[in-house]
């Protein structure tokens, strides 16, 4: 078992991380900061993704590759699992979590869009990163929507939309969403 | 004894070598490992051993020369881990053991966030983590 960090830290620690890009490092470049903190999430999908698929044997499939994500993975980071995995049977998966955790205590203020996608792009680049490690090359990326009479009220829902390019049919496929 | 571990990425770039000999057959342990990329390749990709064994992570003994055995260990990250030893009675479980505490030096030294994936391991932690592992190979009788 290995040491651990309070959660309360690691919010704070994304939350510095992208404000520091946004108004820092990229201040008025959000498609560069957005690209920064996207590939820093690469490298740490890469990681954890080494740690977190240590004791486990082999996946047969890209299938089960992806279902790890959803499940194992997923409890790893966010303490649960998807609720729900749609796919198109032609390399894109919807990933679907109803109370997504890094997001639970932001509020929901109706003008924050544009910032509040912002904090999607490093859990992007975790996915991502980890599936490229397993194997698997693919685009992600990830939409918020408050349901409104949903089991739980002031969460947000998070929808990742992921693209295998190597499952999909299509022989000229560039990763489009 | 153990002669030679070697940690080759998916691509079959290496990523870490080491002998522990002093002789300086270092070329030939680096073509033993090379020529045992083959041998896990061609495991893993044929289908005729289907069975509780197919998706281990541990392969078991590659192949025999003539002094030396090879034992293989392949990652779900595609990552190989290729032992070579002297040794002629070597317990399966050691192996597996040995395989065990290599992979967690691997994963803490991938972990690292100056490590370059794709790269070379240059972490002088994991060399000591490592040799201390290949001291106590097949020592312990638990």
């Amino acid at each position: 078992m290995g040491r651990e960090v309070s959660e309360s830290c690691i919010d704070s620690l994304l939350t510095e991380m992208v404000s520091s890009y946004c108004n820092r490092f990229y201040a008025n470049k959000p498609e560069l900061a957005a690209r920064r903190i996207e590939a820093i999430g690469y490298q740490v999908g890469h990681q954890l993704s080494e740690r977190y698929t240590m004791e486990r044997p082999r996946f047969s499939d890209h299938l089960e590759a992806i279902k790890f994500i959803c499940k194992d993975f997923w409890s790893e980071l966010f303490k649960k699992q998807i609720d729900n995995l749609k796919t198109n049977h032609r390399g894109t998966f919807v990933l679907q979590d109803n109370r997504f955790r890094w997001l639970a205590r932001m509020s929901a203020e109706s003008k924050a869009a544009q910032a509040m996608s912002m904090y999607l792009y490093f859990p992007c680049g975790i996915i991502r990163g980890a599936l490229s490690n397993l194997g698997i090359p693919c685009a992600v990326s990830a939409d918020i929507s408050n349901l409104p009479a949903c089991e739980y009220p002031e969460s947000y829902v998070l929808c990742v939309v992921m693209h295998a390019c190597s499952l999909c049919s299509n022989g000229h496929c560039h990763g489009q969403l | 004894m153990i002669v030679c571990v070697a940690v080759v990425g998916h691509q079959n770039n290496p990523l870490y070598i080491q002998s522990f000999t002093e002789a300086d057959d270092a070329l030939k342990l680096h073509h033993i490992v090379h020529c045992s990329l083959d041998v896990v390749d061609e495991r893993v990709n044929n289908p005729k051993k289907s069975g509780p064994t197919l998706n281990e992570t541990f392969l078991g003994l590659l192949y025999p020369t003539e002094n030396y055995k090879v034992y293989g260990y392949l990652t779900n990250t595609k990552v190989k881990f290729i032992l070579v030893t002297t040794d002629l009675d070597v317990r399966d479980v050691d192996v597996r053991n040995f395989f065990r505490r290599f992979h967690a030096a691997y994963v803490d030294a991938v972990s690292n966030p100056f490590h370059v994936p794709g790269k070379k391991i240059t972490s002088r932690t994991f060399a000591e983590r490592v040799s201390n592992i290949v001291k106590s190979f097949g020592l312990s009788s638990t």
